[in-house]
């Protein structure tokens, strides 16, 4: 056997980041017998080494400087970047609604925003393959959307305070609500190359790491499956250019360790999500034939709406995303719409964003912050319109590798700024209702989106519908680059579903190729 | 910090229910104290005196100002800052030049005269800064035992998550 440094030769393909987007094809393409490694910047994070603490966790966030301008300026590191081998899924707090098929035809509903270049049929099988294999929690009947073929494999996970408080005030306005699809175990399950995932023990810290493997992040589920059938996943090793030869693309040259190393593939698939991916594309030249790369960046409406009640609600206990309503789906007067979901929080979340969302300071800070176990929040994710003034691109400042650092200019539009606004005032309805005191909102953005989007037209999009980049032979996309727009659901089974996907364009593109001299 | 308040601390961090991972981060962050390194001896002062009214603390039991020096001296940071500010140090000595000066010696009220002043001239500086002292204060393990905070003792699980339905442990935690 190889020294477990060494790195693998004669690679069929390389890929680049092993969240959502990397992950799942990784291990459909090592189970059909393909030669695959996966470079990943971060390193892992095993769940027993996982510790029930904010800070002590900051290792699986993105914390290279980025520069955020625009008149909403996005926060990057613990709000949506992860580092670590996962990915954002180390943190991710497992919510996995699928998106409606009208998430997709965006433009044909409202005349702007856009269509995605697949239907909702073709995304159906993987979302049902998908929720099988994560071993999704949710409830026997999920009250929007298509009717399912198969129910969720488990049942769904206890509601916790917040969760209670706003299906009771929904209630009181009409609003359907429901448990919420979590990829977390509300049983034991089999998890081929991990071993036995564990039941859910009501930890609500899935934003600072599952540490019993109950939660579906990528490490306990598709790259433990990707290496059980061979893959080889090199962790601690930035990515820093693409090398070609003849136009193609010949493979990755990555720091580790700081050291310089290159690995050669056939193909190469970049999945370092909507941040990493453009930058990278972007230092190299390439793939930009269309002027996108960086493009339409994208980032849900996501506002909270917090209060503090009577009751001892210990925000800290349960899967803090327990309940939702999607009957904001469409609301009259906005494009798109909107999903509603309860909120529980970590302690050290919660207090600097109440400090950055009030500024708020002296004894009035301390006196709302001891009030913590009474907290409670509610918040929405919205679409977000794709438009060329969000940009990612490169400055002159330059990080500690000697890499630009990324300039992401985000301003909401028209429609996200009423979307904000209606979000906010039914929210603040709700708690009124629940006879919340303290109610304070925080605008936000969540999700990073956009950057190299998927399209049929090479002159407006980056990727073809199936990944494949439209201007550099043997190089693919899957992350949430792609997404042409940004669906009203969160983006991670969604994200899945088309890493399954592209893995299965790229096993039919070798089915169709002569067998390799 | 109390020779009860301590034991509390302890006792709860050093039993099962609190994960190895978890308690090696927390008895860690219970005593720590940094020497200064980032800041002149002047603006460290500055800064004591700043943070003392932001985020009212006793700085012989939580050492934030410590805690933002050796976050800035390691370059640690939270992935991100506004394209128009300045890197995080940097920014933070300007905001601390722009106070009055003898700021350090001005009684409660002036100094908040001052800090307001401040905060509308360089709102995000301010804000970062604002955010990381809440950071500090709201992570340290006796900050959470005043608040009644238990999140990290949760092992081997939470058996119910609805409102007022509480472990021993949780009821037991905090000032009585």
């Amino acid at each position: 056997m190889a020294p477990a440094d060494s790195l693998p030769t004669d690679l069929d393909i390389l890929v680049i980041g092993t969240g959502a987007g990397g992950a799942p094809l990784l291990a459909r393409l090592a189970s059909a017998g393909l030669k695959v490694a996966a470079l990943d910047a971060g390193v892992r994070h095993p769940p027993e080494g996982i510790a029930t603490d904010e800070v002590a966790q900051l290792g699986l966030f993105w914390t290279d400087e980025r520069l955020s301008a625009g008149n909403d300026p996005v926060s990057f590191g613990r709000n949506n970047s992860g580092r670590g081998v996962g990915g954002s899924t180390l943190h991710y707090t497992a919510y996995t609604p699928r998106a409606q098929p009208d998430d997709l035809k965006l433009r044909t509903e409202f005349g702007v925003g856009e269509d995605w270049p697949l239907e909702f049929s073709e995304l159906e099988p993987y979302y049902d393959e998908l929720e099988y294999f994560l071993g999704v929690s949710g409830p026997a009947e999920y009250p929007w959307g298509p009717p399912r073929k198969r129910a969720y494999r488990h049942p769904p996970l206890p509601l916790n305070g917040a969760a209670r408080l706003m299906q009771k005030a929904c209630a009181e306005i009409g609003m359907k609500t429901s448990p919420a699809a979590n990829a977390a175990l509300s049983r034991p399950q089999e998890q081929e190359g991990y071993g036995t995932r564990h039941t859910c023990t009501n930890r609500g810290f899935c934003q600072a790491g599952c540490s019993i493997g109950a939660k579906a992040s990528m490490d306990v589920t598709f790259l433990a499956l990707a290496e059980a059938h061979g893959a080889r996943i090199v962790d601690g090793a930035q990515v820093t250019a693409l090398t070609m030869k003849n136009g193609r693309v010949t493979g990755a040259e990555f720091m580790r360790g700081g050291e310089v190393e290159h690995l050669s593939a056939q193909t190469v698939i970049l999945a370092a999500g909507a941040v990493e991916t453009p930058r990278l594309l972007l230092m190299n030249g390439l793939a930009n034939s269309s002027g996108q790369v960086g493009r339409n960046f994208m980032a849900h409406v996501g506002i909270q709406v917090w209060g503090q009640v009577e009751d001892d609600l210990r925000p800290y206990k349960g899967i803090p995303g327990g309940l939702i309503s999607e009957d904001t789906h469409r609301v009259p007067g906005l494009i798109g719409g909107y999903l509603l979901q309860s909120l529980g929080v970590m302690p050290v979340t919660y207090a600097t964003q109440y400090a950055r969302g009030t500024l708020k300071w002296g004894p009035e800070l301390v006196q709302h912050l001891s009030g913590y176990n009474h907290v409670a929040g509610i918040n929405v994710l919205g679409e977000c319109l794709p438009y060329e003034h969000n940009r990612l691109e490169l400055s002159d400042e330059l990080d500690g590798r000697g890499l630009p650092k990324p300039r992401v200019h985000f301003s909401f539009g028209e429609n996200e700024q009423k979307m904000n606004a209606h979000a906010e005032a039914l929210m603040r309805e709700l708690w009124d209702r629940v006879g919340a005191r303290d109610v304070w909102a925080l605008p936000r953005a969540a999700h990073t989106l956009g950057t190299a989007r998927m399209g049929s037209n090479p002159a407006t999009s980056v990727v073809d519908p199936s990944g494949r980049t439209h201007d550099v032979p043997g190089l693919w996309i899957c992350d949430n680059s792609i997404f042409p727009s940004s669906l009203s659901v969160n983006p991670a089974l969604t994200q899945m579903a088309l890493s399954l996907r592209t893995a299965d364009a790229l096993l039919g593109d070798l089915k169709g190729q002569a067998p390799r001299s | 910090m109390t020779v009860e308040e301590r034991s509390a601390v302890l006792s709860l961090l050093n039993s099962a229910h609190v994960t190895e991972p978890t308690r090696r981060a927390l008895l860690e962050r219970l005593d720590v104290r940094y020497e200064r390194e980032f800041f002149g001896e002047a603006e460290f002062e500055r800064l004591r005196a700043l943070a003392l009214r932001l985020v009212p603390h006793n700085p012989a039991e939580l050492n934030l100002t410590g805690t933002v020096d050796h976050r800035l001296h390691s370059g640690v940071g939270d992935g991100w800052r506004y394209a128009d500010a300045l890197p995080d140090g940097e920014a933070y000595r300007e905001l601390l030049a722009a106070l009055p000066d003898g700021f350090e010696t001005l009684d409660g009220d002036a100094q908040d005269t001052a800090i307001h002043g401040v905060q509308s001239a360089h709102p995000h500086a301010f804000e970062d800064l604002l955010a990381e002292l809440t950071e500090a204060f709201m992570a340290h393990p006796l900050t959470q035992y005043r608040f009644g905070y238990a999140g990290f003792a949760d092992a081997p699980e939470w058996p119910r998550v609805g409102p007022n339905e509480l472990e021993p442990r949780e009821v037991a935690y905090g000032p009585r």
